[in-house]
C-alpha cells in the first residue's frame, strides 16, 4: 500500500512543482518527488541506491536549484 | 505481485512524460531543469524496476544464507548498480546548466528561455 | 604487453585531474601536460590487441547453458581502436601544444577539458559494456560543453547551454534504451547480448527490441549530430576556439563511429535499422551541405560541412557489408584528420584579421600564402580529390553503394561531393583570392608556429593516407570481416 502512496507523492508533487509561480516552492517540492522516490527504492529492494537517491534527490537537487534561485530571481516570469 | 512492477512502469513513464512536457513547452529556465531531473529521475525508476523481484529479499548475501535460496529470491542487483551512477551523472549534469543559467543571468536579467536562448545565428547576419 | 589497455584511458584521466588539482604551478603544468599530451598518441602504437577485463574477472562459462558470461566491463582493443585512438591521441597533442605555446598563463580547468574529453572518446572506442558507453557518453557531453563555454567567442554561454539542455533529454532516452535491453538480456555486455541475440532466447521482432533501437538510436543522433540537431551541432563548432572545434569535431566522429558499430553488431538482424542509419545519413549530407552553402561565417560553414561528412560515414555503416563498412570508418579516420586541418587553419585566419565574415574577407594569399595553400589541400581533400585521402575514402563509398545495388546513393554521394568542392572554393576564393577590401585591417601578426607545426603534421597523414589507403583500409577491412561473422 505504501508503494503506491509513494507513487502518487512522486507525481503530484512533481506536477505541483512545474506549476507553482514561485521557484523556491519549486524546488523544495522537487525535493518532495525526490525523498519519496528514495522511499521507493528502499521498498524495491535496492537500499544502497536509496541511500545515494535520498542524499541526492532530496537534499542536494533543492539545495543546487534553490542556490540558483536565490542568485537569479524568485519570480516565474 | 506484478501490479507493483507495472505500477512503478507507470510512475516512471509519468514522471518521464511530466519531464519531457516541462523540458519542451515551460518558458522559464530553472523549470526546464527542474523538468529535465524528472526525466532523470524516471529512468532511473524504470531500470530499478526492472532488478526489483516483489516478494524478494535485498540483494545481499548475508552469513549463513544458502547460496541458492538466495540465488532464486534476491533481487538482481546488476540495475541497482547501473543506476548509483546514473543518479550522480545526473546531479552533476544540473550543477553544470545552473551555472550556466546563473552566469546568463547576469547578462540578460531574465530566467525566459524565448529571451535568453534566442536564436543568434540570424541575429548577427542582420545586426551588421 | 595487454597492461597498457585501460592505460589509455587512465592516462589523460589522471593527467586531467592532477593538472586540475595543482593548476597553480604554472611551469609545471605546462611541462607536465606537454609529456602526457606526447604520450597520448605513444600508449597505443605500443600495446598489444587483446581484451581487458578489469578487476581481472575472466569470462564464465555457464554449465547448463554453456553460453560465455562477461562478468566484468571489457575493454577491446583492436586494429581500428589503435589506428583511431593513435589519431586522436596525435590531435589531441597537437591542440595542446597550440594551446601551450599561445597562451603564458595555462588554465587548468580548460586543459582538465581537453584530457577528460580525450579519455573520454577512447573509453568510448575501446569499451564492450553498454552502460560504460553511457556513462562516457554522458562525461563526452560535459567535456564538449565545457570546451565550448570556455571560448572567448560571443554567445558561446548560451550555445553551451542549449546543447546541454538538448544532451541532457537525450541521454535518459538512451539510458531507457539501455534499460529495454538490460530488462530483455539481463546484460549489459554487447558480446553476451549479441550471442543471446543469435541463440534466438529472445524475439527479435518484440516491440520491446525496436523501442530500445528507438531510443537509443535518438541519443546516437545527438551524440553525433546527425539531423535533426545538425543545427546546434555545427553552432558548437563555431563557437568553441578554433583549436577546440578541431578536438570537438574528432569526439564526434569518435563517438559516432563508436556506438553505431555497437549498434550494429546488436540490431543489424532488423531490416529496418539499416534503412534508418541509410535515411538519417542522406538527410544530414543534403542538409550539410546546402546550409554550408547558405552560411557568410566561414567556422559555421565548416561546421556545416563536418555534419555533412557525418553523412558519408553513415552511409557506408548503414549499407551493411564489409566493404562498405570498411569505407565508412576510413571516411571517419580521413575527416578526423581534414576538419582539424581546416579548424585551425581557419583559427589562424581569425587570430590575424579578427573578422569571420567572408563577405568582409579577400586578399589573404598575400598576407599568409602558407595558410592559404595547406587550406586549399585540406578543402579539396574534403571534397574528394585525387590523390588525397578523401578521395580514396569516397571512391570506395561510391564502388561499395554501387555494388550494394544502389546506383542512386553513389551518383547522390558524388554530387554531394561536388557541392561541397563549390562550397569550399567559393570561400577560399572569397577569403583569399579576390582583391582584398579597403576596410579590412590585417593585424601584422605571424600565424602561431604551433599552428602551422599542427597543418603540417596533418598535412603529412592525408597525403600519406591518400597514397598508402591500403595501410589502414587492410586492418579495418580484417576487423569489419571479424565483426560481421
Amino acid at each position: 500500500m505504501l508503494d503506491y502512496i509513494l507513487m502518487i507523492i512522486i507525481v503530484v508533487s512533481a506536477i505541483l512543482a512545474l506549476i507553482q509561480k514561485d521557484l523556491l516552492k519549486a524546488a523544495i517540492l522537487t525535493g518532495f518527488s525526490g525523498g519519496a522516490l528514495a522511499v521507493l527504492f528502499q521498498i524495491m529492494l535496492a537500499p544502497d541506491v536509496a541511500l545515494t537517491q535520498a542524499i541526492v534527490g532530496a537534499a542536494i537537487v533543492p539545495v543546487f536549484i534553490a542556490l540558483a534561485v536565490k542568485k537569479t530571481q524568485r519570480g516565474d516570469a | 505481485m506484478a501490479h507493483t512492477q507495472l505500477a512503478v512502469l507507470f510512475t516512471s513513464v509519468a514522471l518521464i512524460v511530466i519531464g519531457l512536457y516541462a523540458a519542451i513547452f515551460v518558458d522559464n529556465i530553472i523549470k526546464k531543469i527542474i523538468g529535465i531531473s524528472f526525466i532523470e529521475e524516471g529512468a532511473n525508476l524504470f531500470i530499478v524496476g526492472i532488478g526489483y523481484k516483489p516478494g524478494g529479499i535485498v540483494p545481499i548475501l548475508m552469513p549463513g544464507m544458502n547460496s541458492t535460496w538466495f540465488a532464486s529470491n534476491a533481487s538482481y542487483p546488476l540495475p541497482y548498480g547501473l543506476v548509483l551512477t546514473s543518479i550522480v551523472i545526473g546531479a552533476s549534469t544540473l550543477a553544470v546548466m545552473l551555472a550556466l543559467v546563473m552566469v546568463l543571468y547576469r547578462r540578460y536579467g531574465t530566467l525566459s528561455t524565448s529571451v535568453m536562448l534566442a536564436d543568434t545565428s540570424h541575429q548577427e547576419e542582420y545586426d551588421e | 604487453m595487454n597492461e597498457l589497455i585501460p592505460l589509455m584511458v587512465i592516462v589523460p584521466m589522471m593527467a586531467a585531474l592532477l593538472i586540475s588539482a595543482f593548476s597553480k604551478f604554472d611551469k609545471v603544468i605546462k611541462v607536465f601536460a606537454f609529456v602526457v599530451a606526447l604520450c597520448l598518441p605513444i600508449i597505443p602504437l605500443l600495446s598489444n590487441y587483446g581484451v581487458h577485463y578489469f578487476g581481472g574477472y575472466a569470462p564464465i562459462v555457464d554449465n547448463i547453458t554453456n553460453i560465455l558470461y562477461h562478468p566484468a566491463i571489457t575493454y577491446s582493443f583492436n586494429f581500428p581502436q589503435q589506428i583511431f585512438i593513435g589519431m586522436v591521441g596525435i590531435l589531441t597533442f597537437l591542440v595542446v601544444f597550440i594551446y601551450l605555446t599561445k597562451y603564458t598563463k595555462v588554465s587548468g580547468p580548460y586543459l582538465f577539458l581537453l584530457f577528460m574529453g580525450t579519455a573520454a572518446v577512447t573509453a568510448l572506442i575501446l569499451t564492450d559494456d553498454i552502460f560504460h558507453m553511457f556513462v562516457f557518453f554522458e562525461i563526452l557531453a560535459l567535456a564538449q560543453v565545457g570546451i565550448v563555454a570556455a571560448s572567448s567567442i560571443d554567445y558561446s554561454y548560451e550555445m553551451a547551454l542549449k546543447y546541454m539542455i538538448l544532451g541532457s533529454i537525450g541521454s535518459p532516452i538512451m539510458l531507457l534504451g539501455i534499460g529495454f535491453l538490460l530488462a530483455m538480456t539481463g546484460t549489459v555486455n554487447i558480446t553476451d547480448i549479441v550471442a543471446i541475440i543469435r541463440d534466438g532466447i529472445i524475439s527479435t521482432s518484440s516491440p520491446m527490441f525496436f523501442l530500445s533501437l528507438a531510443l537509443i538510436f535518438f541519443g546516437w543522433l545527438y551524440a553525433s549530430g546527425l539531423p535533426p540537431f545538425h543545427t546546434i551541432k555545427s553552432g558548437i563548432y563555431s563557437k568553441a576556439e578554433p583549436h577546440g572545434a578541431a578536438l570537438l569535431q574528432s569526439f564526434t566522429v569518435i563517438s559516432m563511429i563508436s556506438i553505431v558499430i555497437i549498434m550494429f553488431r546488436i540490431y543489424s538482424v532488423l531490416p529496418i535499422f539499416e534503412v534508418l542509419i541509410v535515411l538519417f545519413s542522406v538527410l544530414a549530407m543534403i542538409l550539410g551541405v546546402s546550409l554550408a552553402l547558405t552560411q557568410t561565417d566561414f567556422r559555421r560553414m565548416i561546421g556545416f560541412l563536418a555534419v555533412g561528412e557525418l553523412g558519408f560515414i553513415g552511409l557506408g555503416i548503414g549499407l551493411g557489408t564489409q566493404y562498405a563498412i570498411t569505407a565508412g570508418l576510413f571516411q571517419a579516420l580521413n575527416e578526423i584528420v581534414i576538419t582539424a586541418l581546416l579548424f585551425i587553419g581557419f583559427g589562424a585566419i581569425v587570430n590575424a584579421t579578427n573578422e569571420v565574415d567572408t563577405r568582409k574577407l579577400g586578399g589573404l594569399l598575400a598576407s599568409h600564402p602558407k595558410v592559404g595553400i595547406m587550406l586549399l589541400i585540406g578543402g579539396l581533400a574534403m571534397a574528394g580529390v585525387p590523390p588525397l585521402s578523401g578521395f580514396q575514402s569516397k571512391l570506395m563509398l561510391v564502388q561499395a553503394s554501387l555494388s550494394c545495388g544502389y546506383p542512386e546513393l553513389s551518383i547522390l554521394t558524388i554530387m554531394v561531393s561536388i557541392a561541397t568542392f563549390v562550397v569550399f572554393v567559393k570561400t577560399f576564393y572569397s577569403m583569399f583570392l579576390r582583391p582584398k577590401p579597403h576596410d579590412l585591417e590585417v593585424v601584422d601578426k605571424d600565424v602561431p608556429r604551433a599552428m602551422i607545426f599542427a597543418m603540417v603534421v596533418l598535412l603529412i597523414i592525408i597525403v600519406a593516407l591518400g597514397i598508402f589507403p591500403d595501410v589502414v583500409t587492410n586492418g579495418i577491412s580484417n576487423f569489419v570481416g571479424g565483426m560481421l561473422h
